[in-house]
């Protein structure tokens, strides 16, 4: 293996050193707590999957069988609309 | 193929058409059942991607999912990786072309799920950094942990991720940079920060096995400003590492 142009292992060395510096001042001030949640291997979507029917009913999202797929292409409502970039990306209008 | 099979594969089948069996009377409820999966499917992606949600809206995120979900069904019985080749789809879908950082957006969505299910391995301390000897970083490997990921985006994807979650106010982006994200499970909870370019690149050529030493190298030629020492601090204080070792072995 070449070794063109590389960092001294004293310059490295140095960067390591200011770094535990950085590390060491930054673990000196007191840390917010963070708050505690259960963790739960492989089922964070559980429910999902479920059919959300109540009593006397079909199954929640029955309505939506005949959804036009191309009426919603130029309807994102979200916060894209309120980004706006200097390039004009994420104003969806209606065309 | 099986009668069930044939069940399952009509349920996601992108021509709609149910299977003989369910020919006539059968049709319509058969319609519901396809649906009510579909439905189930559209809700799994946006639980995994509350970002995107919040970007284009429900209405839109959920015609997407549905079109996501006719090209790519689940492979798997278990949901949490269902939704990984959203960000390609994204990239390729013509409504959204006008958004070209949502690929990128749901590529941190993504790393937050195996961050939050990766594997609890124990993390290097400052202990483990102090004790080096300064001879031979160039041939010193770091495992990084398995919830540590970087993603980097020609886009300000981490302004974009704040504005969108809320942790800063919606408003117009007036310095349209490339931004990284470094996503990091340090407890229990998956947290994303941003990111310098040279920080990114020197944890990802880490992560790809490239030494130490010579990802400093490498990336302080790319980066005209790259902070070694703010990279370091990084990667020691957020406890990227599980463990340090040289070409063939641990370290003496």
């Amino acid at each position: 293996m070449t070794t063109k142009n590389t960092l001294a292992a004293a310059t490295f060395a140095g960067s390591l050193a200011a770094a535990l510096g950085m590390v060491a001042a930054a673990s000196a001030s007191p840390v917010a707590p963070q708050p505690n949640m259960d963790k739960c291997y492989g089922v964070s979507m559980a429910g999902q999957n479920d059919c959300a029917a109540g009593a006397g009913t079909t199954c929640a999202g029955t309505s939506k069988v005949n959804y036009d797929a191309k009426a919603w292409k130029y309807v994102a409502k979200g916060t894209c609309e309120t980004i706006k970039t200097p390039k004009g990306m994420g104003h969806l209008k209606a065309m | 193929m099986t009668a069930l099979s044939a069940f399952a594969a009509a349920l996601t089948a992108p021509d709609r058409r149910p299977p003989p069996e369910f020919a006539g009377r059968a049709e319509r409820r058969f319609a519901v059942y396809r649906n009510n999966v579909m439905v189930g499917l559209i809700r799994a992606l946006e639980t995994r991607f509350p970002v995107l949600v919040s970007l284009l809206g429900e209405e839109f995120f959920r015609a997407m999912a549905r079109e996501f979900t006719r090209a790519h069904p689940p492979s798997s019985p278990v949901l949490m990786s269902f939704g990984d080749e959203l960000p390609d789809f994204i990239g390729g879908f013509e409504p959204a072309e006008e958004m070209p950082y949502l690929a990128d957006v749901a590529r941190i969505e993504i790393a937050r799920t195996r961050a939050y299910h990766a594997a609890d391995v124990p993390r290097l301390g400052t202990d483990a950094y102090s004790e080096l000897t300064p001879s031979n970083f160039e041939a010193m490997l770091i495992d990084l942990h398995p919830a540590v990921a970087v993603i980097h985006s020609h886009h300000p994807i981490w302004t974009i991720l704040a504005m969108a979650s809320g942790w800063q106010p919606a408003a117009a982006i007036e310095d349209w940079q490339p931004q990284a994200v470094l996503v990091n499970r340090p407890d229990l909870d998956v947290l994303v920060r941003p990111l310098t370019t040279g920080a990114a690149l020197f944890l990802e050529a880490l992560g790809a096995g490239r030494p130490l030493g010579i990802a400093a190298t490498e990336v302080a030629q790319d980066v005209p400003d790259f902070d070694l020492p703010a990279a370091l601090a990084t990667l020691i204080g957020d406890g990227l590492a599980t463990r340090i070792h040289v070409f063939g072995g641990d370290l003496p």
